[in-house]
C-alpha cells in the first residue's frame, strides 16, 4: 500500500529525516568468511546482504546440462569457452521483509537480478585470464529495505576484490528517484538519492551501477513509469551517488588492506614504504 | 542441451568491421528498423508482426474466474511467453531458458506493471467474479530483436482484444455471447512500446537500433526502453553488459521516443483499417452496446 510521502515538500527532510542527496549509512566488512575465496557484508541502511566468492575454478558437474537453470544467470559457456563464467546464485531469506514470503527457486525478479549481476560483473572482470572455468558468487540477502540490487551489486564487487580475482574498477551502485508522481509534470520536483522500501513503494526510481570513477553506466534498470524529462535528473543524481559509494568502499578495502599488513598476514610490498599505516 | 551455432571468428569481425564505418550486412541506417508489418487474425485479439524475419504471434483470450483473496477488486492480467524449439534448437520446451525469462519480465514490466490495462475494469463481482486476461506470445522465427516485437504484437493484440459485453442485474450476472451483444473493448489506458538498442565495441560507442540475429550474437551489451507516446519512460532495462557513457543513454532515451511515438502512430492506423475493414455496411455502432464517454450536457 503507498504510504505518504507529501509533507517532503514541507521541510524538504524525506521520510527518514535525510535530504535529497543524502545516502543512508553503509556499512562494510571484507574477509566475513574465513573459508571462502572472497567474502563480504554490506549495509546499506536496513538492506543487508552478504556475499561469497569461489572461484575462478574447474566447472563441477552441470546441473541438468543448461547453464544454470537451477542456479540462476549465468554468463559465458563455461567449460567450452575462453572466458570464465560468472554464476550468480541469490537467495532471499524468507525473514528479510516484512511479510514473510516464500519465493521459489523460479522467481521471475530473482532470476533477472542474477543475469543482471551475472553480466554487470562479466563486463568488468577479467574473464579472459581464466579461460575453461567458473567464478561463482553466492548472496544472501539478510534484511530488505529498498535499493536491493544496487546493495547486491556492492557486495559482489567487495567480494570479488576480496577474492583477488582483476577487474577493471570497482562497480557500484545506488538508486535514485524523483519526488513527482508520473502524472505530473511538475517542474520543481527533486531528485532523490538513495531510495527506501517506502519510497520505492511510491516513488519513480531507478538503480544504476557505473564503473569506478568515470560517468559509465553499467546496469541502468528503471521499473516504475517516469516522465522521460526526470531521467537526466535522477541519472545525474545516481552517477552521483556510485562515486561516493565508490569512495566508501575503496576505504573498506585500503582499511582491511592495511589491517593485514600490521597484523603480518601479508608482506609489506616494496612499493607501499612510503605509505602512512599509523 | 543444444546450444545455438555461434558465428565464426571471420562473421564476427566482418560485422565489427563494417559497424565501424556505420555499415550494417542489410545497408540499413544505425537507427532503422526493417520493414514492420502487421495482420490481424479472423478472431479478435490476434496479432501477428513481422519484423524483417522476426516474427511473433500473440494472441489474447478471456475467461471467467475468481479474483486473487489479496486483490479482491482487480481483474486478472497475465502475459505468458513461449519460446518453442521450433524457433531455435536452444529453447526446450518447459524450461524457461534466461531469454525467456528476460523477454516475459520486460513485457511484464513494459505493459502490466506500467498499469496499461486497467485491471480494476476486468473486476465483475468484487472478490466472486472477474475476468482473466491472458495473452500468449509464440515466437514463430527468430531473427532478432525479439522484444520489440513481442512488445508491439501484445499491446496490438490487447488493443484489438474484445471481450463478451456482461450485465448485472438484481445480483445475477449475465454473460452475453458475441450474437446477443458486440463484444467491447480493453480499458486501455496507454500504450507502451518497447525499443532496444544494441550496443557494440570495446567503449559501447556504436549504438543502433532493431539488431539482427547476427548484430545481437556480437553486440557487447543492450539497453531495452519502453515509453509511450506521452514521453512517460515505462521501464528501462540496461542489465549489464558494456559500459554506456550516461549521456548517450539520455540520447539513446530520445532517440528512443520518436520510434515510440513512430510506431504508435503505425499502430493507430493499421486498428483503424482494421476497424474499417470489419465494420461492413457500418452497422457496428449500432450493435455497440457499450455507452459512449460523453457526459450528457
Amino acid at each position: 500500500m503507498p504510504l505518504d510521502t507529501s509533507t517532503y515538500s514541507l521541510a524538504l527532510l524525506r521520510v527518514d529525516g535525510r535530504r535529497w542527496n543524502e545516502l543512508r549509512r553503509i556499512h562494510a566488512q571484507i574477509r566475513t568468511q574465513a573459508a571462502a575465496d572472497g567474502s563480504s557484508y554490506l549495509e546499506m541502511g536496513h538492506t543487508k546482504v552478504m556475499c561469497v566468492v569461489t572461484g575462478p575454478s574447474e566447472p563441477g558437474p552441470r546441473r541438468g546440462g543448461a547453464g544454470g537453470t537451477g542456479g540462476g544467470g549465468g554468463v559465458g559457456a563455461g567449460g567450452q569457452s575462453k572466458d570464465a563464467e560468472v554464476v550468480v546464485n541469490i537467495v532471499i531469506a524468507g525473514f528479510s521483509s516484512v511479510d514473510r514470503k516464500r519465493r521459489g527457486r523460479g522467481d521471475k525478479r530473482t532470476l533477472e537480478m542474477q543475469s543482471t549481476l551475472a553480466n554487470t560483473l562479466a563486463a568488468t572482470l577479467h574473464t579472459h585470464l581464466f579461460p575453461h572455468s567458473q567464478i561463482n558468487i553466492s548472496l544472501h540477502v539478510l534484511s530488505q529495505d529498498g535499493s536491493l540490487l544496487a546493495a547486491l551489486i556492492n557486495a559482489a564487487t567487495l567480494a570479488c576484490v576480496d577474492a583477488g580475482i582483476p577487474m577493471t574498477d570497482y562497480v557500484t551502485a545506488c538508486t535514485a528517484g524523483s519526488t513527482s508522481t508520473y502524472a505530473a509534470n511538475d517542474e520543481g520536483a527533486d531528485p532523490l538519492l538513495d531510495l527506501n522500501h517506502q519510497e520505492e513503494q511510491e516513488l519513480p526510481g531507478l538503480t544504476v551501477a557505473t564503473l569506478g570513477d568515470s560517468d559509465k553506466v553499467v546496469a541502468l534498470v528503471c521499473e516504475s513509469r517516469v516522465q522521460i524529462s526526470r531521467l537526466e535528473g535522477m541519472l545525474a543524481v545516481g552517477v552521483d551517488g556510485c562515486k561516493q559509494v565508490r569512495e566508501i568502499l575503496d576505504q573498506v578495502i585500503k582499511a582491511q588492506g592495511q589491517k593485514m599488513i600490521l597484523d603480518g598476514t601479508v608482506d609489506k610490498g616494496t612499493g607501499l614504504n612510503d605509505m602512512d599505516l599509523d | 542441451m543444444p546450444r545455438e551455432a555461434e558465428p565464426s571468428l571471420n562473421e564476427k569481425n566482418f560485422v565489427l568491421q563494417a559497424l565501424q564505418d556505420s555499415v550494417r550486412l542489410d545497408g540499413r541506417e544505425l537507427e532503422e528498423y526493417r520493414p514492420l508489418a502487421l495482420t490481424f487474425g479472423d478472431q479478435y485479439g490476434v496479432a501477428d508482426v513481422t519484423l524483417g524475419k522476426t516474427r511473433v504471434l500473440a494472441k489474447a483470450s478471456a475467461e471467467l474466474t475468481v479474483p486473487y483473496a489479496d486483490r479482491p477488486l482487480d481483474g486478472i492480467f497475465n502475459i505468458a511467453t513461449e519460446l518453442s524449439p521450433m524457433t531455435s534448437p536452444a529453447f526446450e520446451v518447459n524450461r524457461p531458458t534466461e531469454t525467456e525469462v528476460l523477454v516475459s519480465r520486460l513485457l511484464e514490466k513494459t505493459v502490466r506493471r506500467s498499469g496499461a490495462l486497467d485491471t480494476e475494469s476486468l473486476c465483475l463481482v468484487a472478490g466472486q467474479k472477474c475476468w482473466s486476461i491472458r495473452v500468449d506470445v509464440h515466437v514463430l522465427s527468430h531473427d532478432g530483436n525479439l522484444i520489440d516485437a513481442a512488445c508491439f504484437a501484445v499491446v496490438a493484440a490487447l488493443r484489438h482484444f474484445r471481450k463478451p459485453d456482461t450485465s448485472m442485474e438484481g445480483g445475477v450476472l449475465t454473460v452475453y455471447t458475441p450474437a446477443e451483444r458486440e463484444p467491447v473493448p480493453l480499458s486501455w489506458l496507454h500504450s507502451p512500446f518497447c525499443v532496444t538498442w544494441s550496443f557494440f565495441g570495446e567503449e559501447g560507442d556504436i549504438a543502433l537500433l532493431d539488431a539482427t540475429w547476427m548484430e545481437e550474437q556480437v553486440r557487447s551489451g543492450s539497453c531495452t526502453i519502453s515509453l509511450n507516446k506521452h514521453g512517460e519512460i515505462c521501464q528501462i532495462a540496461k542489465l549489464g553488459g558494456v559500459p554506456v557513457e550516461a549521456v548517450s543513454l539520455l540520447q539513446c532515451t530520445n532517440i528512443a521516443l520518436i520510434k515510440a511515438k513512430d510506431l504508435s502512430s503505425k499502430l493507430d492506423n493499421w486498428l483503424a483499417e482494421d476497424a474499417k475493414r470489419r465494420d461492413k455496411g457500418g452497422l457496428l455502432a449500432e450493435l455497440s452496446a457499450e455507452n459512449d464517454r460523453v457526459p450528457d450536457m
